[in-house]
């Protein structure tokens, strides 16, 4: 079977700040990390490629220097790397972005499974990947835990309300992977980033892909973002610990010194 | 050397860093600072080639390394010095061990020996030093006689003794300078081999996760195939040769260390509530114990990136540079650790807090590889003989190109770059004039002050660009303020100082005190504070409370 791996680039989103002025995000300094989700993900599309010596391809889309997560894709055991990098892709929203991904894995070639991220920590969105599955008219399960095959059943353990449910789809199909909390992120060898740099890695623009302009980029998204902000602060709670009898005479004291009581 | 792209590297960078916070946490630094223990199983796992392969960073592609270059070297360097020093010099030992043999080894012993480090993990040491033997190799003792067998030497016996060797105890394989019939000459010894034994571990003030033991060698019987380079007598040519990237690494050790005790001094000044603001508001602090450390450290910064960035391009030898980025960024992350014990009070002297331990480890960057004293006698004669062969032009024309770059760019501090090149100029001359360098005092006083002007100069040049370093935390305007600040008082010292220096010794100094040009210098002084306040600034929002 053939697996892309759709990573995204996104800021480690720790440290990041807004800039309350201009209400953007201040990015200058701010170590750019491959998303978390898309990072696990990887970890299970490799694992099958281990089981089942299947192909892996990542794919990403961003500015030129987003090369490094689909590079880290590689160095961590992919076999080849699509960078989608064309002006023509800035300020797309998850449609346009679902779009052009759709495109670049049609020119990838015959796809059984598409691997993404639940959602990106910057965005948090969670709607590219059903998105791609949209486009490309495949199948699609969302939240999964795990993924097993077993010939060509797709046996997928996903997340729901209250519990967990067991889904079989048949290829092709587009998985969304939740974070396992016990995951630890691989992060690869000095040797294993070097021999990265002699598997194969493109560089497609929109061009490429043959995808239209008007779909593309701002124009190309029905979301337009007004503004960002942070949310008010809420103010902090005060834990204190004791009796029951304790706690009463402390609500009294604190009720007491702000004057709600006299 | 090839060097590796900047995507490559910085993730090499962020897995090296990954692995340090998942494995190496500061209470278990503590505890093995405490008990002076090596963590031989960490180093391991730094040199497994598919946990982390740190060590393959200095062997050639085509020996199953990946070829790092002096800039990536000097990155992963200051990177493994913000974890700890004394694991940076366990694995600085064997890029230092394997030196000899990237320099001078023979086709056939770089295939045997530099496979061997890559593939089975080998940790290498590199003796040299002797009890009589340190910064003067010349009184070798240990010796290697030759065994000869039909006619034909079949191998070598060594005996001596050397002391201070980093990985001494632990290591698998030691490259070990040894007096040959014909010269100074570097042999292989491995661990096990008969009369080979390391003594015990030192107990030392800083770098405690290193281990440093001496060795003896006692009629250690090495077959003639482990004669470096196959010729007798290249020891000690095979040594300078690598100088000016090693002392580059040790450049970047003090960098690395600095940077990190100052970091962690930033971030606590903006916790730290006194009389109603924090720590970070307040002049008398920030101005004294943060602002000038970090210009020290950006500054010394730039040089290495310069001076690494010619390695790379293809210049050879360059020991003097090698020497001041050395003995600039050394001295820098000492004051910044300093420094940084200070501006955490009574919290930066308790071993709760990692700044005091890199105190301690930090003030080795002063004394391996050449101490302090030995960088400014070897910045001195390095550049008095430029002084002499230019006849006295060699920072003047210098100081012509910097007053160009202010025409083009007058943010850069290249204006007071070029008084301090003038100034030292002058006082050089000077020295010249009255033979004052016949005083050591006098050499290695002129040492400092052409480190410190040579390093302004090239914080200006480094200050023009749109992106100085790709490591860099802060912005265009502070780093400029930085260079600012820097040249200004590099102007100073090289007027005030070089002047007394001169007064200190010669009957009078001639038109010295004109040609300083000391007005232009106090006028350069405009603008100090408003810089100092920017750079503040600057480091507070690169480097916020956790």
């Amino acid at each position: 079977m053939n697996i892309v791996v759709c990573v995204k680039q996104v800021p480690d989103t720790t440290e990041v700040k807004i800039n309350m002025e201009t209400g953007t995000l201040i990015r200058a300094g701010v170590p750019s990390i491959i998303n978390p989700y898309d990072h696990f993900a990887l970890a299970a599309a490799l694992e099958l490629k281990k089981k089942h010596n299947f192909k892996v391809t990542a794919l990403s889309m961003g500015p030129p220097q987003a090369k490094s997560v689909v590079q880290m894709a590689m160095a961590l055991g992919a076999d080849e790397g699509v960078l989608l990098s064309d002006m023509a892709f800035a300020g797309s929203d998850t449609w346009a972005t679902s779009y052009a991904l759709a495109k670049a894995i049609k020119k990838i070639g015959k796809t059984d499974m598409v691997f993404c991220g639940m959602q990106a920590i910057d965005g948090d969105t969670a709607q590219t990947g059903p998105g791609v599955a949209q486009q490309l008219g495949m199948a699609q399960i969302t939240f999964c835990e795990s993924v097993e095959v077993d010939g060509r059943r797709i046996i997928a353990r996903r997340l729901i309300d209250g519990g967990h449910e067991t889904v079989e789809a048949k290829a092709p199909v587009t998985l969304t992977m939740i974070m396992d909390r016990e995951y630890v992120a691989r992060y690869p060898s000095f040797p294993a980033v070097h021999g990265s740099l002699k598997k194969p890695f493109h560089v497609w623009s929109a061009a490429d892909i043959g995808a239209e302009d008007q779909y593309l980029g701002l124009k190309g998204s029905p979301t337009q973002v007004n503004k960002i902000y942070p949310p008010a602060q809420k103010e902090k709670a005060a834990m204190f610990s004791g009796s029951g009898q304790e706690g009463a005479r402390k609500i009294l004291e604190i009720m007491r010194g702000e004057h709600f009581i006299e | 050397m090839a060097s590796i792209d900047a995507i490559s590297r910085n993730l090499m960078l962020d897995s090296l860093m990954a692995y340090a916070k998942r494995r190496i946490p500061y209470d278990l630094i503590r505890e093995l600072d405490a008990k002076n223990e090596f963590p031989a199983d960490i180093l391991k796992e730094m040199y497994d080639p598919a946990i982390l392969g740190v060590h393959l960073l200095m062997i050639p592609e085509e020996y199953g390394g990946v070829s790092g270059g002096s800039y990536d070297i000097y990155r992963i360097c200051e990177a493994l010095a913000r974890i700890d020093l004394g694991i940076a010099t366990g694995v600085f030992a064997t890029f230092l061990g394997t030196d000899p043999l990237n320099v001078g080894g023979t086709v056939e012993q770089k295939e045997k020996w530099l496979r061997r480090i890559a593939s089975e993990r080998l940790l290498v040491a590199y003796a040299a030093t002797e009890a009589d033997a340190g910064s003067d190799l010349v009184n070798l003792r240990t010796r290697a006689e030759h065994v000869v067998a039909n006619g034909r030497i079949t191998g070598y016996r060594i005996t001596g003794n050397k002391q201070w060797i980093s990985n001494g105890g632990v290591a698998d394989m030691y490259t070990v300078l040894a007096m040959a019939p014909g010269g100074p000459s570097w042999f292989i010894v491995e661990k096990d081999m008969e009369g080979f034994s390391p003594n015990k571990h030192e107990d030392k003030h800083g770098i405690r996760l290193s281990n440093t033991a001496g060795l003896s060698l006692d009629n250690v019987l090495v077959p003639a195939a482990n004669l470096i380079g196959m010729e007798e007598g290249k020891g000690l040519l095979q040594a300078q040769a690598v100088f000016g990237y090693t002392r580059l690494m040790v450049a970047a050790f003090g960098l690395g260390a600095g940077s990190e005790a100052l970091e962690q001094a930033v971030r606590y000044s903006q916790q730290r509530i006194q009389a109603g603001t924090p720590l970070s508001e307040k002049q008398g602090y920030t101005h004294k114990l943060i602002v000038p450390n970090a210009v020290r450290l950006e500054a010394a910064r730039s040089y290495i990136e310069e001076t690494a960035n010619r390695l790379d391009g293809g210049e050879h030898g360059l020991q003097t540079e090698g020497s001041i980025a050395k003995y600039s960024a050394s001295e820098a992350g000492n004051h910044a650790a300093e420094d940084a014990i200070q501006a955490l009070g009574g919290y930066g002297y308790t071993k709760d807090f990692p700044v005091e331990k890199i105190k301690r480890d930090v003030k080795i960057t002063c004394i391996y590889e050449g101490t302090s004293e030995i960088m400014e006698m070897t910045i001195y004669r390095g550049r008095w003989q430029e002084h002499l062969k230019t006849r006295g032009r060699y920072y003047f024309d210098m100081a012509d190109k910097m007053d160009a770059l202010h025409a083009e760019n007058p943010d850069t501090g290249a204006h007071a770059s070029a008084l301090a090149l003038r100034a030292l100029g002058a006082v050089m001359e000077e020295c010249r004039v009255q033979k004052l360098t016949r005083h050591q005092h006098v050499t290695f006083k002129l040492g400092k002050l052409i480190a410190a002007a040579e390093v302004a100069a090239c914080f200006s040049r480094a200050a023009a660009a749109d992106k100085y370093s790709e490591t860099v935390r802060f912005d265009k305007q502070g780093w400029q303020a930085m260079a600012r600040i820097f040249a200004r008082e590099t102007a100073l010292a090289a007027a005030a100082e070089g002047l007394a220096l001169v007064l200190g010794v010669a009957e009078n100094a001639g038109t010295l005190s004109d040609a300083v040009n000391i007005d232009a210098v106090q006028a350069a002084q405009k603008g100090m504070l408003a810089d100092m306040d920017l750079v503040a600034l600057k480091l507070k929002q690169a480097f916020k409370a956790k």
